[in-house]
């Protein structure tokens, strides 16, 4: 039996066929064999009779079986996201004169979403991913039947391994820092520019384009004005995904709702032209990606954060031992905000916050926190969790009095809402160095 | 008015129909001497058995059963538990086994035969749900098979050459031979 990694391009594959007996006649030959062993030790031959009607038919399926067949199988995609479908064609060539049955085994996190098996030269199979993460597709056992069903031939194709996205949460606005770099884009400035917003007017100074003369403003002054407007710049954002804890119900657990805001963070600032990267965060590594432009980069920030999370069944290229001080410069472009996802449970993650913040950088925590410990009626049980909530508590607040604005996301909303404070108007860092 | 039944649940009703048919058709007249009774009782324990696994052929088992509930679980262990043993192998030479228990009747022994091969046949049918006209391919064996199996029963019914039981033992052996030959002759596919 061979085993093949097949490609996203149907490359035939030469499959070797394991014979063996069907079990209808496996049957056949047991009633047989009992037949022919109680004629004997009986010595009554009207049992061999029975032993005629059940291997007779064996004796007449035997024809020269096929050791091996080419197989084509080819998903439909690699990528999918949360509750989507892969299509798995599979075709065959070499089995002429044998029924092919066709069996999809999911691996781990994925479903079959149609019938388990289909018969036919060529087939189409689905399967659903149910949970992100980056995940064994399974693999599709073949069967070969004569036409009597009495001989098998199995052989199993692996199938390649796919990634199942998180799906992205709800974000159509964007929080944009009140100071921006000098490179175009599309976020309205407070410094004049080449934009289209209307900043102000005032004098004409040799050089100015005629056209842009207020010739209103001119005449009720006396002078020359000309128009001014405000620069449309872009900006740097870092997302930053703590999968250090993963707490919650699964499906909306804090890791869940990490991924799927940070997903949608990304599709939204992209969509403004902005540079976004990502840094994910785990116990004893980083995973991150430098800030870049365009759609594709939001496959690859998600491809970073499935190759640093605990499911991830490769390991992903995350940095073991990292920590933000030895981040790149890269990673962390001086004046880029950073949009941090965190239930903010891990002490070693908040210290690394904060230190982000002595380094002069825009943090706004997004807190998916959702679960608390379970409530018992026992004594010790209620003040433990009262601590717990209390150092809760103080957590949010330390990050607060270091201008860290912290807000929370229930993940069933849209994250606007939680963000409305802060997309209405340009964040102002308050205090740090600049 | 005239009712139709569904072929998915025609065929495993007559394959459960079939199995007590050969039960009932082995055990009578019964008898209680050397391992009777065991043998009948096996054979309830697995076509019953069977019977059960057609049924409930159609549940889908859980991926994991792990985080379902105690009961939950316990049902979905019966269902796991039922699709293992070959329930109509046993229940079919077991069968065979307890008609030996009962002396000489050539052409009862030859209708237990004609009665489990259709029981297998039907329980085939059932489980891979395909049609009655799927067997026309072994109609020359299976024609074959109905012949020998009434020389046989007619075969045994004819007085022996001889007493004692090298006599007996040739007659199985001639008949064993025929049977042999018969395969040889099939045309292949």
């Amino acid at each position: 039996m061979s085993h093949n990694e097949g490609g996203h391009t149907a490359a035939a594959t030469e499959l070797r066929l394991q014979w063996r007996l069907s079990r209808h006649a496996r049957r056949l030959l047991t009633l047989g064999l009992a037949a022919a062993l109680a004629a004997t030790l009986a010595r009554r031959p009207e049992f061999t009779g029975i032993a005629a009607i059940a291997l007779l038919p064996l004796a007449a399926g035997r024809i020269s079986r096929p050791a091996a067949m080419t197989v084509r199988v080819r998903p439909s995609s690699r990528r999918v996201f949360e509750g989507e479908q892969v299509a798995i064609s599979a075709s065959c060539s070499g089995a002429d004169g044998w029924s092919v049955r066709w069996t999809l085994v999911p691996g781990d996190g994925l479903n079959n979403a149609g019938p388990t098996f289909r018969d036919g030269d060529s087939v189409r199979l689905l399967a659903a991913a149910e949970h992100w993460g980056r995940r064994r597709m399974g693999a599709v056992e073949v069967t070969l039947r004569d036409r009597w069903r009495l001989f098998e031939g199995h052989a199993e194709h692996v199938l390649p391994t796919v990634d199942c996205y998180p799906h992205p949460a709800a974000q159509r606005t964007r929080v944009v820092l009140s100071r921006l770099p000098n490179r175009l884009g599309e976020h309205v400035a407070r410094t004049p520019g080449e934009g289209t917003e209307f900043a102000g007017v005032r004098d004409y100074v040799p050089g100015d384009r005629q056209r842009s003369i207020n010739w209103a403003a001119s005449t009720r002054r006396g002078r020359l004005q000309v128009n001014m407007f405000a620069g449309e710049r872009s900006q740097d954002v870092v997302l930053v995904v703590d999968a250090t804890s993963d707490v919650g119900e699964p499906g909306t657990s804090a890791l869940d709702l990490a991924l799927r805001g940070a997903a949608a963070a990304a599709h939204a600032y992209l969509d403004a032209r902005d540079r976004v990267g990502v840094i994910a965060y785990q116990w004893g590594g980083v995973a991150w990606r430098p800030p870049g432009l365009g759609k594709r980069q939001v496959y690859r920030i998600i491809d970073t954060m499935l190759s640093a999370s605990p499911y991830a069944s490769d390991g992903g290229e995350v940095a073991r031992g990292g920590s933000f001080r030895r981040m790149p410069r890269a990673a962390l472009p001086p004046g880029s905000l950073v949009v941090v996802f965190s239930p903010l449970l891990d002490q070693r993650f908040i210290e690394t916050l904060r230190e982000l913040r002595e380094r002069g950088f825009t943090i706004l925590v997004i807190d998916v926190l959702n679960a608390t410990p379970p409530s018992r009626p026992r004594l010790a049980d209620k003040l433990a969790r009262r601590l717990w909530t209390m150092e809760q508590e103080a957590i949010r607040f330390s990050l607060r009095e270091l201008g860290v604005p912290v807000t929370h996301w229930d993940g069933t909303q849209p994250l606007d809402l939680p963000l409305a404070g802060y997309s209405r108007r340009p964040l102002v860092p308050l205090g740090g160095r600049r | 008015m005239k009712v139709r039944v569904k072929p998915a649940v025609a065929m495993p009703a007559a394959a459960i129909l079939l199995g007590a048919a050969a039960v009932v058709w082995a055990a009578v007249p019964l008898v209680h001497h050397g391992l009777a009774t065991l043998a009948l009782l096996v054979a309830i324990v697995f076509v019953t058995g069977g019977a059960l696994r057609q049924a409930l052929s159609w549940i889908p088992l859980p991926e994991d059963a792990f985080l379902l509930p105690g009961p939950v679980r316990a049902w979905t262990g019966f269902l796991q538990f039922l699709r293992m043993p070959p329930w109509e192998e046993i229940a079919a030479a077991d069968l065979v086994w307890l008609e030996v228990q009962h002396f000489s009747r050539p052409w009862h022994t030859a209708l237990l035969g004609l009665v489990l091969m259709a029981y297998l046949l039907a329980v085939h049918l059932a489980e891979s749900r395909a049609r009655v006209s799927s067997l026309r391919p072994l109609s020359l064996a299976l024609g074959t098979g109905l012949v020998l199996l009434a020389a046989a029963a007619g075969f045994a019914m004819l007085p022996a050459f001889a007493p004692g039981p090298g006599a007996a033992w040739l007659r199985v052996l001639a008949a064993l031979a025929v049977l042999a030959a018969a395969a040889l002759a099939l045309p292949r596919s």
